[in-house]
């Protein structure tokens, strides 16, 4: 019996999501199996007044950043609002551990941490200056830092700084996103039309999309199998595998695609 | 007697003055100087707020509003602290984009939130 893992795409645009289901199978060739996925269309939603750029997924809920309008919301997957949280200051790129969501403040480059509720700050050692994006992962801290042209890395007390101004492997120009997996740091690299891996010494360890010709590549998502790109003015999706192949193109009624948010069920 | 006039003439004096010199301050703080700058390269919301952050550190600027469409920025400024051709032009380079015409009005320009 080959077991299916099915997950929900989101993706996000101009006042609607849309998710797409995955399928994994499994194929026998030789003695290894190769998972083969593919994200097929499910449903929209209606987002309604809604700016998204930031999604994070809890449960049966998503959390969107509605930049626009300032706020943090909580839908469920009809579109509804659960619960918001008024007064951030042009939140981006989210992220989620536990009941713990960071908010990136573009504003006022800051870090806001809420919690059940209640809103603290997140504290950065150094300063940034217009936040893109943050990611989690165990005390690591990673943030995307847009027009420092950099990546801060905090883990513990420790500081790096990653990248600088450029074109070249290793240098950015505009990070907007980020993700962390297996010890390694994805950043959407906007207006090098790329993502690129860094481990977390900082050094350079590969690039992601350079073939497909991404207009601006401002949303990212890592799972354990696939680097998600969101093309922001090529509307539409990119799939690749962990080595950077492509897999799969979503393409269709998107209009400036600005993020990503898997969500794994398991049946 | 003359004490308690001599304390009520120079309350009032003093009353004047000091109305006086808030209707002064207003008429200054009330005059204000709207601006539109018209960019190439704003393509997304991470430029559009860009340089959204960037036009509100200018001192004394209110209302900034970013048209992503339209590729403009309007603001206003007390007229005694408007800032310059150039000074705007810095702003928007510094911002990753290139200014193109800017104007300066003495009414406010018409904006899609007008339209709201």
């Amino acid at each position: 019996m080959i077991n299916k893992i099915i997950s929900i795409q989101i993706t996000a645009f101009l006042g609607t999501l849309l998710l797409f289901g995955c399928s994994q199978n499994q194929e026998k060739t030789e003695q290894k199996a190769i998972p083969i996925m593919e994200w097929k269309f499910i449903k929209e939603i209606p987002l309604g007044d809604i700016a998204p750029i930031g999604i994070a997924s809890q449960g049966n809920f998503f959390w969107l950043s509605d930049v626009d309008n300032n706020r943090i919301v909580k839908i469920d997957f009809e579109g509804q609002i659960i619960e918001e949280f008024n007064g951030f200051e042009r939140p981006m790129h989210i992220a989620i551990q536990g009941d713990k969501i960071y908010i990136p403040e573009y504003s006022t480059d800051s870090i806001k941490i809420l919690e059940n509720g209640n809103i603290s700050n997140y504290e950065i050692n150094e300063q940034p200056d217009a936040i893109g994006g943050v990611a989690i992962n165990g005390n690591t801290v990673a943030i995307a830092d847009f027009y420092n042209n950099r990546i801060i890395l905090n883990q513990g007390d420790k500081t790096n700084i990653i990248g600088k101004e450029g074109h070249n492997d290793g240098e950015l120009y505009y990070p907007t996103d980020i993700d962390i997996h297996n010890n390694l740091i994805y950043v959407a690299d906007a207006y090098n039309n790329r993502v690129q891996v860094f481990d977390f010494k900082g050094k350079y360890v590969k690039m992601i999309g350079w073939n497909e010709g991404i207009n601006v590549a401002t949303g990212l998502k890592v799972t354990d199998t696939q680097i998600i790109i969101a093309d922001f003015e090529g509307n539409r999706v990119l799939v690749y595998d962990l080595d950077g192949k492509l897999l799969q193109t979503l393409s269709g009624n998107f209009n400036k695609l600005e993020f990503l948010q898997k969500v794994g069920q398991k049946s | 007697m003359k004490t308690t006039i001599k304390t009520t003439g120079i309350t009032l004096i003093m009353l004047l003055a000091a109305l006086f010199t808030t209707n002064t301050v207003n008429a200054q703080t009330t005059e204000k100087t709207y601006i539109k700058i018209e960019v190439d390269g704003l393509s997304c919301p991470f430029c559009a707020y860009g340089l959204e952050k960037k036009l509100k550190k200018i001192a004394g600027s209110k209302d900034v509003f970013i048209q992503l469409e339209e590729g403009e920025a309007t603001m206003s400024v007390p007229k005694d602290q408007k800032p310059t051709e150039e000074e705007l032009r810095k702003i928007v380079k510094d911002a990753g984009f290139t200014p193109k015409e800017i104007t300066f009005s003495k009414t406010p320009f018409k904006t899609k939130k007008d339209d709201k």
